[in-house]
């Protein structure tokens, strides 16, 4: 059966902007403490899932409700992971709906080597990058992630500072600046400092080294921290 | 051996940024850094960084796909059916 006929036809919001805000509505800040933590003591944001090995067990055998029941625990981060890649809410159900119908592909596949979830996002990261260099995105890839430009790498002479950002990012104005971001280095950020995987599971889906995922997740942020101080500039200015 | 480094006083801003992304990964505190103390625009940017990434953690999604979705991978999967399951595929 053909991927594309069983895509969705979604008929809200047709444009870039209106898609763009939608996905900004859709994620909405969770309550909890403000203070920034160190970044090697993140929340655990995945723990494993009560019922999730008897499910993959059954499902595996092809038991129709068991594949619901990994649909009902997973399809939220698969999703958000979709979103984020995409900032559009009709590709992201269409690439959430495309990972998934992988899962029930290959989930005879699925060893146990790693978590499932980390097994199941690493489908859906492929799906999202096919789906980007379909766009005409051929600079999407784990290639850029494993052999980024030299020109987004952290500067060693930051200058003078006019600007501290501590305190002052709204969260409507991150998630723009993260949108800003080379997919590569989205990628990378979105699964560590949003979704809280750990590098050795970042690793495993993009099939880079740990050293690897560590040091594009630290060039996000300062492209990030780059992107946010140019938009405050701007607003100054304004 | 890069924390050892970290530790250096006399560590140039590049050897330091260098360093960043691995220190914070093994340090929770990277207040005690020799170099932040006398680098103004190193400790900005810590700060910065750190602030991004704690930011970020506040975004987790609360939203699901529409239920739609389920319902077109079920007519997928029932359209796929006739094939052996997919443990024997693969």
């Amino acid at each position: 059966m053909s991927l594309t006929a069983q895509k969705t036809t979604n008929s809200r919001a047709t444009g870039a902007s209106s898609h763009a805000t939608i996905a900004r509505e859709r994620f909405v800040l969770m309550a909890g403490p403000t203070q920034p933590r160190p970044a090697n003591q993140h929340l655990r944001r995945n723990p494993p899932i009560a019922g999730e090995q008897e499910a993959i067990d059954r499902a595996r055998e092809g038991d129709g409700r068991a594949f619901e029941t990994l649909y009902a625990m997973h399809k939220r981060r698969v999703y958000s992971l979709c979103l984020r890649m995409l900032g559009n809410v009709a590709e992201a159900e269409d690439l959430t709906q495309e990972a998934f119908l992988q899962l029930y592909r290959k989930i005879g596949t699925f060893r146990g080597d790693s978590a499932f979830s980390t097994w199941l996002h690493r489908l859906a990261v492929n799906v999202v990058l096919m789906h980007l260099r379909r766009k005409g995105l051929p600079q999407v890839s784990l290639e850029e992630t494993l052999e980024p430009s030299q020109d987004d790498g952290p500067r060693k002479d930051i200058g003078a500072r006019d600007l501290t950002l501590s305190g002052s990012i709204d969260r409507v104005t991150l998630e723009r600046a993260i949108e800003n971001l080379p997919p590569g280095y989205r990628l990378v950020f979105v699964l560590h400092d949003v979704e809280g995987y750990e590098h050795n599971e970042i690793a495993e889906m993009l099939d880079c080294s740990i050293g690897n995922s560590k040091s594009q997740l630290h060039k996000a942020r300062m492209k990030l921290r780059d992107l946010l101080r140019t938009g405050q500039r701007k607003e100054q200015i304004a | 051996m890069t924390v050892i480094r970290a530790m250096d006083k006399t560590m140039t801003c590049s050897e330091f940024q260098d360093a960043l992304p691995e220190l914070f990964e093994t340090q929770a505190d990277l207040s005690g850094q020799e170099h932040l103390k006398s680098c103004e625009n190193c400790a900005a940017l810590v700060r910065d960084l750190q602030y991004i990434a704690s930011q970020a953690r506040l975004l987790l999604p609360i939203h699901d796909p529409s239920p739609e979705v389920w319902d077109h991978i079920q007519q997928a999967i029932r359209q796929e059916k006739p094939e052996p399951p997919a443990a024997a595929r693969k």
